[in-house]
């Protein structure tokens, strides 16, 4: 198949080939008889090797962002198992389904080991020293105005180097983009709480209300708010904590709701002031703001009852402190911000702020904050691309090509950049397409720094360092490619770092006293610091949060219709796979989604009374037409979905990426509109309208879950209680 | 091998079932799942394919029912939701729970081996010796759970499952299995023998704390405990003992209070009389809502 | 009264008539030998395949772990039953018309255990490790499981196969002599020969093989009720829904009675045709066939209604819902074959028109064992779509042409079997046929006599 990219067999071909050639050229795996061995003496070996005993070495979680601390089980050189460390305040030991197939990026089969140039249309091996010549002949013509840098959400050391290293020749132009961030929320609590992410302490709750934050799932900081949650399902005061989850479609976290409430799509803040209406407490602008919210229009909005606004309102009334979250469902509308707001307004009105709702810790060195990814980002730089601004474009930790929305034309526009470097670990879509491929080492290999994004208690710098040994001779760390680019300008202000390893060590140690190493020599520091894996800023500043409500000024769009486009589409965050990146890795695609359980696919969930309607059955292969295009999958009768709207999840239909990605499901964002909030101009993931139709072809769910659809017939097997008839206060 | 040192030994392997004139001692290996706190999320799945060398049988043979998956994470919906003339949507979630071998006092599984491959051991787990399997099968067709997994092919082998670089990922403390024999959770054996073995050096018991399952050692709500019910002070004994959960009795007598006894702990199809060693708490929903 | 056998055949007759069927084939019986040979060459490709990628290709799946291989091979222990039931029990019983039919009879038995006991081994998922189920001796004291019905089984088909040989050969040896006898010089001679152990029909040898006979059959019939009372404990002693039904051996065994008179009939019909053994194998002895047939279909039936009711009125939901499951769930159609085939055409045989119409009978014969072969199947299968635990539920599998093509096959290895013992030892009792002719025109001479008293 030809592409206006590389031809991807011969691209492979020249990869299996530089890959044996790696092999042959002696990293380990020789015979005895060709007398090139390097052997390994376990009599001398190194003081980490215990033969047959695992030692486990403390480095952060590279699978998402939320920045869990994890320990490797190293042995034999080998590190086999990624445990949660109990000293971070994030995760207490714990890790997800996602964390613990960190491994499996380690050694992962596809992954690029050489760096690799564009020839016509195959990808040839070239040596590190060519590729970065190239890169400096490339940069030598053009400003620093013509120079894009995109990357994913980027902090500590790292984003240090880069921003220096694009200050260099004078590049503005670095795009922070994530497909799947939160970007609406934080500029909504910006205004609401006067910081982007504040500590939210769902152990402190007593109800939480949550539109559509699947903080359970794939919600910013799911380890983290787990633990949370199940001290609030103990209960605050022997009171167990009432969850309620209002979202259009059931997620992991709606799933475990006391009430489940399905609302129409995008009617979220609607909803949300007709609670304040209900509740009946709220003064002034407030007040006036909601006073037309009453019971029956929010009703009529929104499709919830009445009496359940009445039920919330009366129970928000009675127990208190209680937390309200605005997650991706609510956000994802052109009316996105003006959701969010209304509903961070409930915090206000029922005294959450400064109790369930805190500020958060942040880490004394602005230069190492986060850099938090968003979709405005992409924006701005396809923007870029079409106008042809940009000559030499980089990109790093992002896939942009597979997550861009269809409606952007990213594809397109990436062609007209001349000169397109990707730092890969895999030939996924973007790489595919990319002039010059520079291969990283894993995030078990490699050094670094992270600041996370959600601080849980005090702030923290997370340290990440290699578990063991490269697998593959010529990868690179990223914060190594970025020391040998930035000498390429600056040699004299870099010359004294060797590597990106002293280079670290040498800004960790600079800033010993305020990192807790005061009194400390810089040995003693770095050792300790490098076996906690963390560093704890005891002290750091915080930012309070505003406890009075911010701008009441919000129009609220009541939903419309759309004869043409009759279903809105929810495009769903799959727990492990995220927005792709994860779905080279085995055990996840065959880890059964937790609500459909199927495996190694996508699927369009649709309620069963639309379904019924449309006289579709599971199985049955549906076209899903948006004004942008359209995909095909397998049909799931799902009833935790709003019959006005299907969903599908994201994460699945490469193209690239490996033996374990290509070829399984469809790419939902393939058929997003290009539709934006109005107020940050980020994308609006949950406003692209669909129709439906069956093709007549039908196949087989493959799922865990029987035919039999998950009942419990008679029998006892997953019991349940309601409050009235259980003590918790006796429990253990 | 003589006859009389048969019948000696059959007697004592007869009397590993749980009755009181023989308690188990130092060591009774068991669970207790809290379904209030189990957020259904698969993290506790996934971290026993990375301990315990899981293939990833792909798209094909899972199609087939083929699956490996020693703990699986299954939900349940009430019965009249989204059928017609039911409830609409599900307003009060799934009820999710994670199944693995429930590691049975007296395991069905176990009587029907032909080989004796399956077994009970001192410390109170069912064992599976994959050396002496034949694959007969029996003992999954026999286990009312249905949590033993086959290997229907020799995954080692097999493209993809765990293709070089992958297999150094493969945890030396557990055999990677190869075709035509049965496997199933193993309460993670092989970190229990390690501290047993650790404490028995050391003179001492294994206390409480001290071993972790893979999948308690993960679960983000902390909804699996685990460990030795000899112990009192274990944790997980004294959820036992406050939840009136007994190992040796297959009907609680709890569950005779009238109006029901406010306790959430129990056994599933304990009344078959496996005696199985894991303990699950009922999950709670709000009334008020 | 009909004849079960004229009167007046010579012995020299029916030696001639006998041994003429040791000697050169005729084409039918070639055609049907490598019918025989395509079918086990199928059987054979698939378990090789199956052998070498490992048994998941039979599209078995966790929990449905057993599939037609368990099915077809209780198939075959039933099938086994018919030579018992007529060498052994209606010898005991004198009922003399068994005579010129319980050598294939008890041939089949053999051959249909060696069939079954294949099936133990093709379903193992190592094959290669059989050895381990049998209580061999060995140092380490590794012992089998005595406990498990699996074992019981192993140890009963071992038992009954060897007897079952012995029971074969004791009562050829005279009809081995008398091929010896006949025969020019060759391998043949040599083998009868050897087989024959001497034998000269003296009276101390007619005496001695008289009760060893009787010994065997005597030994054999507790055997042939306990095998299948042992494969049925298989299910019973199990703990699933569908399976732990206290009934269950009685009915195996009935069951097994029946599928074994079915392939007599069928085997009759053949033998009669190819051999052109119709002044033997009499159209009187095949009546009595079907009303022995008729009378076990109505027992097995019987049976069947007991265990519906029983589980039907009792308080085991479990197992009700596996009988519901089994009428109306995705097993539904060959469930109501098997009920059908079972208990329904067998009705046929009632009429006395039908009891010795050889087209019917075939056809009758033929739905009757694909009657039993479905009960098996619905025995095995519908447990695992619908046991104890729901999430398990209807994870229904369809065996894979592997599975076919392993089941196809041990038909064709029976029908090889059969036909190469067809062709090497004679099929028909030649000295029993004897004695029956001889009792028959003593009988008819006493007859006379009685007659002539009369008037
Ligand atoms: N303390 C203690 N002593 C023991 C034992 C014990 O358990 N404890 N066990 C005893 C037993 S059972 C045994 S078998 C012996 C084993 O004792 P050894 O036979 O000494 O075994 P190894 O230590 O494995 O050393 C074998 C050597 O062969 C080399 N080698 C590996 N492959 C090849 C090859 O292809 N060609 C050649 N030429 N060399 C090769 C290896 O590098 C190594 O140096 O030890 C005995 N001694
Ligand atoms: S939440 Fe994110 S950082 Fe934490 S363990 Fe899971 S993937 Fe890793
Ligand atoms: S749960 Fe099943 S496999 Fe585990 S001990 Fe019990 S019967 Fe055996
Ligand atoms: S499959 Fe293995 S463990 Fe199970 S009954 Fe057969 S031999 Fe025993
Ligand atoms: S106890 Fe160990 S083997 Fe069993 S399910 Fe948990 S992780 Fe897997
Ligand atoms: S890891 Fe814990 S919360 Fe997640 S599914 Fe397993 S038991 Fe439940």
């Amino acid at each position: 198949m030809m592409e206006n990219g590389f031809n991807r067999r011969d691209f492979l071909k020249v990869l299996g080939w530089g890959g044996t050639a790696v092999a042959l050229s002696g990293c380990g795996n020789t015979s005895v008889e060709d007398g090139r061995e390097t052997v390994n003496s376990y009599v001398e070996a190194a003081d980490y090797v215990i033969p047959g005993i695992g030692v486990y070495f403390n480095s952060t979680c590279a699978q998402c962002d939320a920045g869990c601390s994890i320990m490797g089980k190293v042995r034999e050189g080998r590190v086999l198992k990624l445990e949660g460390n109990p000293d971070s305040a994030i995760n207490r030991g714990k890790t997800c389904g996602l964390g613990q197939a960190g491994v499996q990026h380690h050694y992962n089969p596809d992954r690029v080991r050489e760096p690799l140039q564009r020839k016509g249309e195959i990808g040839v091996t070239i040596t590190w020293e060519k590729a970065y010549e190239l890169i400096a002949e490339k940069l030598k013509d053009v400003s620093g105005e013509e120079i894009a840098f995109l990357s994913g959400g980027v902090s500590g050391h790292l984003k240090v180097l880069l921003d220096n290293y694009l200050a260099s020749f004078g590049c503005r132009n670095h795009f922070v983009y994530e497909a799947l961030a939160p970007a609406v929320v934080r500029a909504a609590n910006k205004k609401s709480y006067g910081v982007e992410m504040p500590r939210y302490n769902i152990n402190k709750a007593k109800v939480v209300l949550s539109f559509g934050a699947d903080f359970l799932g794939a919600w910013v900081s799911p380890v983290h708010f787990s633990q949370q949650y199940a001290q609030f399902r103990k209960g605050v005061d022997g009171e167990r904590g009432v969850l309620i989850q209002i979202e259009p479609k059931m997620t992991l976290t709606g799933a475990n709701a006391d009430r489940w409430i399905p609302v129409r799509p995008g009617t979220e803040g609607v909803l949300a002031l007709g609670i304040i209406n209900a509740l009946g407490t709220a003064g002034g602008d407030i007040a006036a703001l909601v006073k037309d919210y009453d019971k029956v229009r929010v009703s009529k909005e929104t499709g919830v009852p009445p009496g359940h606004i009445d039920k919330i309102a009366a129970l928000l009334k009675l127990r208190s402190p209680s937390l309200v979250l605005a997650g991706s469902a609510a956000e994802g509308y052109a009316h996105g911000s003006q959701n969010a707001a209304a509903i961070n307004l409930l915090n206000h009105v029922l005294g959450n702020v400064g109790k369930t709702v805190e500020a958060a810790a942040e880490v004394p060195f602005p230069q190492m904050a986060p850099a938090r990814g968003n979709t405005a980002a992409l924006k701005a730089l396809n923007d870029g691309l079409a106008a042809g601004k940009y000559k030499v474009l980089f990109n790093y930790a992002a896939n942009p090509i597979f997550t861009a929305p269809g409606g952007m034309k990213f594809k397109d526009n990436w062609a007209k950049a001349d000169f397109k470097v990707v730092f890969a670990h895999y030939m996924d879509e973007t790489a595919l397409q990319a002039d010059l491929v520079l291969p990283l080492d894993s995030a078990l290999e490699d050094w670094g720094t992270h600041v996370p994004e959600y601080m849980a208690d005090g702030a923290q710098i997370n340290i990440q360092q290699p578990l063991m040994e490269r697998l593959h001779a010529n990868t690179r760390g990223m914060g190594d490619i970025l020391l040998a680019l930035i000498k390429q300008r600056r040699p004299e202000d870099y010359k004294s770092y060797e590597d990106y390893y002293g280079y670290l060590r040498a800004a960790m140690l600079q800033n010993k006293a305020a990192l807790g190493g005061g009194g400390m020599d810089d040995d003693t520091f770095w050792s300790e610091t490098l076996s906690k894996g963390i560093v704890k800023l005891a002290g750091a500043a915080t930012t309070a949060v505003h406890s009075k409500a911010g701008a009441t000024d919000l129009t609220l769009p009541a939903a419309t219709q759309d004869a043409q486009y009759p279903l809105q589409l929810i495009p769903a965050v799959n727990v492990s796979l995220r927005d792709g990146r994860h779905a080279n890795l085995p055990w996840l695609q065959e880890s059964p989604d937790p609500l459909t359980t199927i495996v190694w696919d996508s699927w369009v969930e649709i309620h069963p009374k639309k379904a019924l309607e449309m006289d579709i059955t599971e199985g049955d292969i549906i076209e899903v037409t948006s004004r942008t295009g359209s995909v095909k999958a397998q049909a799931y009768l799902f009833p935790g979905i709003h019959p006005d709207a299907i969903s599908i999840p994201l994460g699945q239909g490469h193209e690239a990426l490996g033996r374990y990605a290509k070829g399984y499901g469809v790419n939902p964002f393939q058929i997003l509109d290009a539709v934006f909030d109005k107020e940050t101009g980020e994308l609006a993931m949950h406003e692209t309208r669909v129709k439906i139709s069956k093709t007549g072809q039908r196949v087989i769910v493959v799922k865990d879950e029987s035919a039999a659809g998950a009942k419990q017939i008679r029998k006892k097997i997953a019991g349940r209680m309601s409050t009235d008839n259980v003590d918790l206060s006796k429990e253990v | 091998m003589s006859v009389n040192n048969l019948l000696e030994n059959w007697a004592q392997f007869r009397h590993f079932h749980p009755v009181d004139d023989k308690p188990h001692d130092p060591y009774k290996w068991a669970m207790s799942i809290d379904l209030d706190a189990c957020s259904g999320c698969n993290a506790c799945s996934v971290a026993c394919y990375a301990e315990n060398n899981i293939p990833v049988v792909g798209k094909e043979k899972y199609a087939h029912g083929q699956a490996m998956h020693w703990i699986r994470i299954e939900h349940y919906w009430d019965e009249d939701i989204g059928v017609p003339g039911g409830r609409e949507f599900p307003e009060q979630g799934a009820q999710f729970l994670p199944m693995m071998c429930q590691q049975c006092e007296a395991a069905p599984c176990e009587t029907v081996c032909p080989v004796g491959a399956t077994n009970h051991t001192a410390d109170g787990l069912n064992s599976q010796i994959y050396n002496r399997c034949i694959g007969s099968r029996y003992c999954s067709a026999n286990c009312p759970y249905k949590v033993r997994y086959f290997n229907w092919y020799d995954y080692p082998t097999t493209d993809n499952v765990w293709p070089e670089t992958m297999t150094r990922q493969l945890n030396p403390d557990v055999t990677v299995r190869s075709k035509g024999v049965m496997e199933k959770c193993t309460f993670c054996v092989q970190r229990l023998n390690a501290a047993m073995s650790t404490a028995r050096s050391e003179g001492r018991k294994v206390h409480d704390g001290e071993v972790q399952t893979a999948c308690q050692q993960a679960c983000p709500t902390n909804a699996i405990s685990f460990g030795n019910l000899v112990d009192p002070e274990s944790r997980v004994a004294k959820q036992w003992a406050r939840q009136q959960v007994e190992l040796t009795k297959d009907k609680q007598t709890k569950d005779a209070e009238p109006g029901g006894s406010r306790l959430r702990g129990y056994r599933i199809l304990e009344e078959l009389r496996p005696y199985p060693s894991v303990m699950y708490l009922e999950r709670v929903r709000e009334s008020a809502v | 009264m009909e004849k079960d056998i004229r009167e007046n055949i010579a012995w020299a007759q029916i030696n001639k008539d006998v041994l003429r069927s040791l000697e050169a084939p005729r084409p039918l019986y070639w055609v049907i030998l490598l019918v025989a040979l395509a079918m086990v060459g199928v059987g054979v490709g698939c378990e090789i395949y199956q052998y070498q990628t490992g048994i998941g290709v039979a599209n078995m799946n966790n929990p449905h772990v057993w599939g037609l291989y368990i099915a077809t091979f209780i198939f075959w222990i039933g099938m086994s039953h018919s030579g018992t039931l007529l060498s052994a029990i209606l010898h005991l019983m004198h009922a003399d018309w068994r005579k010129p039919i319980y050598r294939f009879a008890e041939a089949m038995t053999t051959f249909s255990l060696m069939t079954a006991g294949l099936f133990v081994m093709i379903h193992l998922g190592r094959l290669w490790q059989f050895y381990y189920s049998l209580p061999y001796p060995n140092e380490r004291g590794l012992w089998p499981n005595f406990q498990s019905p699996l074992l019981w089984d192993a140890m009963a088909i071992f038992t009954y196969l060897s007897s079952s040989i012995i029971f074969l050969y004791v009562g050829m040896i005279p009809d081995l002599a008398i091929c010896r006898d006949n025969m020019h010089p060759g391998w043949r001679k040599k083998l009868y020969s050897l087989l024959a152990l001497g034998w000269e029909g003296t009276d101390r040898q007619w005496r001695n093989f008289r009760v060893t006979y009787l010994t065997v059959a005597c030994f054999l019939i507790p055997l042939a009720v306990s095998v299948h009372s042992i494969v049925a404990s298989d299910f019973a002693m199990s703990q699933q829904p569908g399976w732990h039904v206290t009934s269950f051996p009685p009915y195996f065994v009935a069951g097994a009675l029946y599928s074994g008179c079915a392939a007599i009939i069928s085997l009759f019909i053949i033998l009669r045709y190819v051999f052109k053994f119709e002044e033997y194998m009499t159209l009187s002895i095949l009546k009595k066939t079907s009303r022995l047939t008729f009378a076990i279909a109505m027992v097995w039936t019987y049976l069947n209604a007991v265990e519906f009711a029983s589980v039907w009125y009792s308080h085991d939901e479990a197992a009700k819902d596996v009988l519901i499951q089994k009428a109306t769930g995705t097993y539904a159609p060959f469930w109501w074959m098997m009920i059908f085939c079972g208990s329904v055409v067998p009705l046929m045989l009632a009429f006395k028109r039908f009891q010795a119409n050889i087209p019917v009978l075939f056809a009758v014969s033929l739905l009757l064992n694909l009657g039993m072969w479905l009960e098996r199947w619905m025995i095995v299968a519908p447990t695992f779509s619908h046991g104890y635990y729901p999430w398990a539920w209807d994870h229904d599998q369809w065996p894979s042409l592997v599975q076919w093509g392993i089941v196809f096959g041990s038909f064709g290895w029976f029908a090889l079997l059969f036909m190469v013992f067809c062709k090497v030892f004679p099929s028909v009792s030649m000295y029993e046929v004897k004695e029956m002719v001889y009792h028959r025109s003593l009988a008819l001479k006493n007859g006379e006599t009685a007659e002539e008293g009369v008037h």
